[in-house]
């Protein structure tokens, strides 16, 4: 039953700017068998398999794929290794046809014309072993997710892979196509395939896993015979032992209501989502990647487009269509990727503070008013304590950490209401996250409500004072934060519509 | 389980992507044709059809090579240029008495490395294609005028003599074959050379490829720098050809030759359905767009309307055209 070694990595390691993403990690893979890779997010689970398909370049340690050793891989070189990927964020050409995409870049050629009829009935061939009712014909573009990641599943059957990689492949797909795709798990595992499955669904791991490996902070922890671990055991594993970091949590009471969603929907992540922000509470925001946390807050926002939904704050509905009456309301968010959503990296910090404060710094001839533009920068840098040189400089060159506190900064010159954080802490250094729940604090004892999004749960655990937890685009949980283990949330957090 | 839907030719054909836009130009074209004839029956005339389809060639062939480089989402601002430099090239070479074949492998190959130092700027140093292709079209327009001393040449057939400049100026030009200008029959052939290069083979698959998503493209393995050099090099080319069409035309070199022609190219793809941002559009559709724009021209010009009106009108038809695609793409 227990196949041959046919991957194997030793001591791995591999750093981001600014962040250890793997630290010494091994890993291994027979033949036959399904690997249930495991952690929380940002274990380093994706950028372990991103490196043994050639997506990144390892930074130290050996991969062996059947029993031949690699220095570093592109992703070419993984595919003739034998090792395919199915990516959790879909990476095809959606102009392109289904057949077009299953055989990008090793297309069946005749003489020098491509072998269209071929490659169709190959496709075709792949597509109704898998038992989905696609057409090779249709533009990718036009076929729903689900759809998609089945064209990913049969792409990399195609390339009869004798490692697959399965990145969250189900969180996509209806139950009949999960089944389908389980059964197709345990056909190619009996062809002596070695498939590493990477899911927090772990309701559905029973179904098909062998073994398990489980990983955290970019780290390896442990690994093992699947029927060896209670359900509990692994979710301990995953998040670790006590908290050990201090939170500078406050004390508040709790005041009157604030601000309140009714029935918001929008889209598939966004479902039904109802809850409630006070006076003098932070409300911590849990649940895992794609849990839906970040498209609720932007459709709080007016960035996405609600189907329905009331927004209730200070007692009155409000009607939010887009930032800026949301921003004229009091409702004000410092998104997730500060880089992209949450400063003009290439403007200053004078620019970027002012630009949702123009209003106030213009005068009635649309002039703006330098001398108020200085006031309000150089105000935010000393209540924040920004480290800069001055106001005059690049945004885009402090560090994150003040970065994420210029984000803030353009905020806090208004009378907000409501301020939304969206991950504010992440990828900044701990004396910068200490300043954040600082200032979090601050707004809390002035009364403002205070949404907080974080996926580390040791975080929301030790500032929030109340925990609501997403999964699947619904909440479904509530916590008091004071009370609340990280097991419990977890399980909420994985508690998905049950589908099997 | 799929199963193969009983298709006939047409059904076949109409589910060629980008097929749709293409013959909507084409609906289009004979709508303008026609409405032109009834206002000008001379628009009718056998003569002029002959020189719609000699003078609409020039436009073909820039189209080909800038549908080319915006099938891969990028844009080639220098092919104008490059046929300028290329008439002028010939045109002096031919002047100080070389062999016009040579003459024309000259300037070939000086075109070309414009083109490779494109797509290296582009495809190897992700420059943007707005940026590189401006510094070249400088650079493409500079050689022109330089190459024979800031001036434009004398008749090509000064030391070669009247017959060589005649053959060569029928054979890019003046001469016919079958009744139809070999003009036309020269571009018609870069055409379908083309067509089936980018429907057909790997290649062309891949050009669509990177306009659709680069970072899947590469994910599949596609050389995503080799195949962007590709698209210049062919874009140059068809450059080039219309820098001899010009020369010929003339008889000379003119420093002014292709002025703009970048823009006439890019309207001529984006007019058949060719996305300016990358990953959709064919080369029939350019066909129509080019002779779309060609009739345009020609009418306005037969109905007695000003340059300044035909320029407006053409101006708007190129919104028109992106605008529609735009919104057929929402709704998709």
């Amino acid at each position: 039953m227990m196949g041959e070694v046919i991957v194997s990595m030793e001591h791995i390691s591999k750093s981001f700017p600014g962040v250890r993403a793997l630290d010494d990690v091994s890993f291994e893979l027979r033949s036959g068998e399904v690997m249930a890779l495991l952690g929380e997010n940002g274990a380093g689970k994706s950028t372990l398999m991103k490196i043994l398909s050639g997506v990144y370049e390892k930074d130290g340690g050996t991969i062996r794929i059947m029993g031949r050793e690699y220095e570093n891989l592109n992703p070419k070189q993984a595919l003739d290794a034998g090792v395919a990927i199915i990516h959790q964020e879909l990476n095809m050409c959606k102009d392109l046809n289904v057949s077009e995409n299953m055989f990008l870049g090793r297309e069946h050629i005749n003489g020098i014309v491509l072998d269209n009829a071929e490659m169709e009935n190959t496709a075709r061939k792949y597509l109704d072993e898998l038992g989905v009712d696609i057409d090779p014909l249709e533009t990718v573009g036009s076929l729903p997710v689900s759809k998609q990641q089945m064209i990913e599943i049969a792409k990399a059957l195609s390339v009869n892979a004798k490692i697959l990689i399965m990145d969250e492949p189900t969180s996509a797909l209806s139950s009949r196509e999960i089944k389908e795709l389980f059964s197709i798990i345990q056909r190619l595992k009996s062809q002596g395939c070695g498939i590493v499955y990477i899911s927090h669904r772990l309701e559905e791991l029973a179904h098909i896993t062998d073994r398990v490996t489980i990983m955290r902070d970019g780290r390896y922890i442990t690994s093992g015979d699947f029927d060896s671990f209670t359900m509990d055991e692994i979710i301990a594993n995953m998040v670790g032992r006590e908290i050990k970091e201090k939170f500078p949590r406050i004390k508040c009471t709790r005041g009157k209501k604030v601000f309140e969603v009714r029935g918001l929907n929008a889209g598939r992540s966004v479902r039904d989502v109802s809850f409630s922000l006070h006076e003098g509470e932070i409300v911590g925001f849990a649940g895992l990647m794609g849990a839906g946390r970040t498209e609720t807050t932007r459709a709080i926002f007016g960035v996405d487009k609600k189907e329905s939904g009331t927004i209730i704050l200070d007692d009155k509905e409000v009607r939010i269509e887009n930032p800026m009456d949301a921003i004229r309301a009091g409702i004000v968010l410092a998104p997730e990727d500060r880089k992209k959503d949450g400063l003009c990296t290439k403007l200053t910090i004078r620019e970027n503070v002012a630009l949702p404060n123009l209003d106030m710094i213009c005068g009635r001839d649309g002039v703006i008013n330098r001398k108020k533009e200085t006031q309000m920068c150089e105000e935010a840098i000393r209540n924040l304590s920004i480290k800069t040189p001055g106001i005059d400089i690049d945004a885009g060159s402090l560090s994150g950490g003040n970065q994420q506190k210029v984000v803030v900064g353009k905020w806090l010159a208004r009378k907000s209401r409501v301020v939304i954080f969206d991950e504010p802490t992440r990828g900044i250094d701990v004396g910068a996250k200490v300043e954040i729940y600082h200032i979090m604090n601050r707004l809390k004892e002035q009364g403002i409500a205070v949404m907080f999004i974080s996926s580390e749960m040791p975080e929301v655990m030790g500032i929030a004072d109340r925990i609501i937890v997403m999964c699947d685009g619904r909440i479904t949980g509530e916590l008091d934060a004071e009370t609340a283990t990280q097991n419990e949330i977890l399980k909420y957090a994985t508690q998905f519509e049950s589908r099997l | 389980m799929y199963r193969a839907r009983k298709t006939g030719l047409i059904k076949k054909i109409m589910r060629i992507k980008g097929m749709g836009a293409a013959l909507t130009a084409f609906a289009g074209l004979v709508v303008i044709y026609v409405a032109f004839g009834i206002m000008n029956p001379m628009v009718f005339s056998g003569q002029n059809i002959l020189n719609l389809l000699r003078s609409m060639s020039k436009y073909l062939l820039i189209g080909i090579g800038q549908s080319y480089v915006m099938i891969t989402g990028n844009i080639d601002l220098s092919i104008g240029s490059v046929a300028g430099m290329s008439a002028m090239m010939t045109a002096t070479l031919m002047t100080l008495g070389v062999n016009p074949l040579l003459a024309m492998l000259i300037t070939m190959a000086v075109c070309l490395t414009i083109g490779f130092i494109n797509g290296v700027l582009v495809g190897r140093f992700k420059l943007p294609p707005f940026i590189a292709t401006l510094g070249t079209m400088f650079i493409a327009r500079g050689a022109a005028y330089i190459v024979n001393g800031n001036r434009n040449t004398d008749n090509i057939g000064v030391v070669l003599g009247k017959d060589a400049a005649d053959s060569f100026q029928n054979f890019f030009y003046y001469g016919k074959i079958l009744g139809l200008f070999n003009t036309f029959w020269i571009a018609f052939v870069i055409f379908l050379v083309f067509y089936f290069f980018l429907s057909k083979t790997r290649t062309g698959r891949h050009i669509y490829a990177i306009g659709s998503n680069v970072e899947a493209a590469k994910l599949s393995g596609v050389d995503v720098v080799k195949t962007t050099v590709k698209t210049y090099l062919i874009s140059e080319f068809c450059g080039a050809v219309v820098g001899f069409i010009l020369c010929a035309q003339a008889g000379m070199g003119n420093m002014e030759a292709g002025n703009v022609y970048e823009m006439y190219g890019v309207a001529a793809g984006v007019i058949g359905g060719v996305s300016p941002l990358g990953g959709s559009g064919i080369l029939l559709g350019t066909f129509a767009g080019a002779a779309v724009w060609q009739t345009l021209e020609n009418g306005l010009n037969m109905i007695g309307a000003q340059v300044g009106i035909q320029r407006i009108v053409i101006g708007v038809m190129v919104v028109a055209a992106v605008l529609v695609s735009v919104i057929r793409n929402r709704k998709d």
